[in-house]
């Protein structure tokens, strides 16, 4: 949305000066660059996952006094100071507390690492699936085109968010035996998120393959006796990498959106394991007496969107110009 | 085009009827069916049920039911049951088909003593005896939310507070949306284009509940400790008027349409923030790509002035494709705004919809899907049907 200028005397100088062409990795970082808020954005994602990968680690290692115990112990996600509830921001809390004490930060840092994992897992999961599933339908044509645009347009049609609610609700009760019970509810959301969610790239690869196909390339892979599978793996699919690199990071904010919502509503991942989302799930009861519960959840959640969508922005015009999304 | 129709009809027509086939799938594996209650009872010696009672359970639930009759019952009622069974010879498990061993005892007990019909039952006192299945619009009875009463009176009942509050979201959201994307199409890289495209961003960015809790904690609590007349925080309606609030400020009596519209005014603004930030950059795109179009040039080489070549030639042909998108709003203001209704505790179906979830109310989430399938399917069509009526050039064979 936001459009950088362009100093175009300067381009052709930076071009002139130089013999061999540049690494394609390098001009893309050149034209992002140029969109301030895409760089901003992307300095920020890397502090909040290095904060929320680290920052837990390292307050481990710390000690605080817990009113209720009576003595000096290290910070933890499910540490209670039922002496020290919904305390105000201070300097062994740094965000507050909430309702049974826990220290707010600690609690949001440790939210974000399964927040961002699941963003990212889901993203991974549906964006190949819908890669994959795009090319073949391009590629082939036909009947199996037919089966899979339908198929697509039926997902698409559904209403998500009902939906998404009722497959959360009948499946809250699922336990998976191997894993430990608090991951199950990540991978049940995950599984859900991804299974609703591989349209757009669906839609998208098999856009770019149905062009793809019929070009000298193609052709001269299959005359060199490539298989189908190859042509789509080794041809297709890298050819598409661009917009689906776009539509994944702008994704990323959307599924931390969806999850948050989910989560909040009291169908994603209960309480006392934390997402950005669930922290906020009771705050409406003392919400006016202790206003930082609720404020920083949802701060992370908008920076880290924020950011995510920015960052897509820039990407998509680094990448690919003339791309519309 | 009545070609068209006929043939969009029938498609509609097959699409609900697998949508009905999802959702009684669904039904199957919801947790805490409705037999939970009776694994329970079974153990104990006193409250031990007999088979008997255990049959009429199960007639009571269609659970005695071979499968694919289940399904057909759910989705078609069960007045027609015992005449197709005579029809077909009552084939089947006699134990299952109760002390008649016909098909008779695959209907309801109630639906029994009709005479497994409904024509001639007095539908003033009590409803129909026999089930008529969701496709007459019969979802049954309630299990928890309000037990005994009908799902089609529940849903009813909470129809008029979600209307109310998404036709305010949506004519606000677009009249709002619409100058404001065309202007920040026709001015692009002004002032005034940076701050739209800005506050779209982090509209489509924001967590839309922790909006309204943020909407919540400044307007009702913030606004309080600060004298200023402070809005309701939930509700549709005040139980009685706090001193200090909007209402006392303005003289609004409790219950009055006044009373309503300030209990509207925080939903609506956390709603509309979230429609008026997508529409707004859809309508700013839209209008980008239509004034580069050659007409546009054409209007403006002919010497019209610049206000009817935006107005009259490039707006109109912007608006096109936003009607997919508000079409497409059908189906959501059926739904309610499900996040928004429950941050403001506001009664409305989608405060509903969670409340049935979260208590495994089955008919009423499944009624609310099937109302939601065809809404889906019908909005689909309008928006179709509208396509052609704006732009001539999109003709259906």
């Amino acid at each position: 949305m936001t459009v950088a200028k362009i100093d175009l005397e300067k381009l052709q100088e930076e071009a002139m000066a130089l013999d061999k062409p540049e690494p394609i990795l390098v001009t893309y970082w050149k034209r992002l660059r140029r969109h301030t808020l895409a760089v901003v954005s992307l300095f920020t994602l890397i502090a909040i996952v290095l904060g929320v990968i680290f920052g837990p680690i390292i307050m481990n290692q710390m000690t605080y006094f817990n009113v209720q115990k009576g003595e000096y112990v290290n910070y933890g996600r499910d540490i209670q100071d039922l002496a020290s509830q919904n305390a105000s921001p201070s300097a062994e809390h740094w965000l507050g507390t909430d309702e049974l004490g826990r220290d707010v930060l600690y609690r949001l840092l440790i939210a974000g690492r399964l927040s961002l994992t699941i963003s990212f897992a889901v993203v991974l999961m549906r964006e190949t699936f819908g890669t994959f599933l795009g090319s073949v339908s391009g590629y082939y044509g036909g009947k199996t085109d037919t089966f899979i645009q339908r198929l697509t347009e039926f997902i698409i049609v559904l209403p998500s968010l009902p939906i998404l609610l009722t497959l959360a609700s009948i499946t809250r009760e699922i336990r998976i035996p191997i894993i430990p019970a608090e991951w199950t509810q990540a991978v049940i959301i995950i599984v859900i998120l991804s299974a609703l969610g591989w349209t757009g790239s669906c839609r998208l690869s098999r856009a770019m393959v149905l062009s793809l196909r019929n070009q000298e390339f193609t052709e001269a892979s299959r005359a060199l006796g490539m298989s189908n599978l190859q042509i789509i793996i080794r041809h297709m699919i890298p050819n598409t990498l661009a917009p689906i690199i776009v539509s994944a990071t702008l994704g990323l904010g959307g599924v931390i959106l969806v999850e948050s919502a989910l989560s909040f509503l009291g169908f994603g991942i209960n309480p006392p394991v934390a997402t950005w989302g669930n922290m906020l799930q009771d705050v409406q009861t003392d919400m006016l007496t202790a206003p930082w519960k609720a404020f920083f959840p949802g701060f992370f959640i908008l920076t880290s969107v924020l950011a995510f969508n920015y960052l897509g922005d820039g990407l998509r015009d680094a990448l690919d110009p003339r791309l519309k999304l | 085009m009545t070609n068209y129709l006929i043939r969009r009809a029938f498609q509609m027509i097959i699409v609900v009827l697998v949508s009905t086939i999802f959702i009684f799938l669904i039904l199957l594996a919801q947790p805490g069916g409705p037999l939970a209650g009776i694994g329970r009872t079974t153990g104990d010696q006193k409250t031990r049920l007999s088979s008997e009672d255990i049959l009429r359970i199960e007639q009571t639930l269609g659970l005695n039911r071979p499968f694919y009759l289940q399904y057909l019952t759910w989705a078609g009622g069960e007045d027609w049951v015992d005449e197709l069974g005579n029809l077909l010879g009552n084939p089947g498990d006699k134990a299952k088909m109760g002390a008649t061993g016909t098909w008779t005892g695959f209907q309801t007990p109630t639906c029994q003593e009709a005479g497994g019909t409904n024509v001639g039952a007095d539908t003033s006192v009590v409803s129909y005896p026999c089930q008529r299945g969701i496709l007459r619009f019969d979802f049954g009875e309630s299990w928890s939310i309000s037990k005994g009463q009908q799902v089609i009176d529940i849903i009813s009942s909470r129809m008029a507070p979600t209307l109310r509050l998404l036709i305010t979201v949506t004519v606000l959201s677009l009249v709002i949306a619409i100058p404001l994307g065309i202007i920040s199409a026709v001015r692009q890289y002004s002032a005034l284009d940076y701050t739209v495209t800005t506050f779209s961003f982090f509209g489509i960015s924001m967590p839309v509940f922790w909006f309204g809790i943020m909407l919540i904690i400044l307007f009702g609590h913030y606004f309080r400790t600060w004298g200023l007349p402070f809005f309701p925080s939930g509700g549709t309606q005040a139980v009685r008027i706090i001193n200090g609030s909007i209402q006392d400020f303005l003289g609004v009596e409790k219950g009055s349409a006044a009373d309503i519209a300030v209990h509207l005014f925080l939903p609506t603004m956390m709603l509309t923030l979230v429609y008026l930030a997508g529409w707004a950059r859809f309508m700013r795109s839209s209008m980008l790509e239509v004034l580069r179009q050659d007409y546009v040039r054409t209007a403006r080489a002919k010497g019209l002035r610049e206000r009817a070549v935006i107005f009259k030639h490039a707006a109109r042909n912007a608006l096109i494709p936003l009607i997919t998108i508000v079409v497409f709003q059908i189906p959501d203001i059926f739904s309610g705004a499900v996040l928004t209704e429950t941050v403001f505790s506001y009664p409305g179906m989608g405060r509903l919809f969670i409340q049935a979830l979260s208590s495994n109310d089955w008919p009423i989430v499944m009624a609310f899907l099937y109302i939601n399938a065809i809404l889906v399917v019908i909005a689909t069509l309008v928006g179709d049907v509208l396509y052609t009526i704006v732009d001539p050039r999109i003709r259906f064979e």
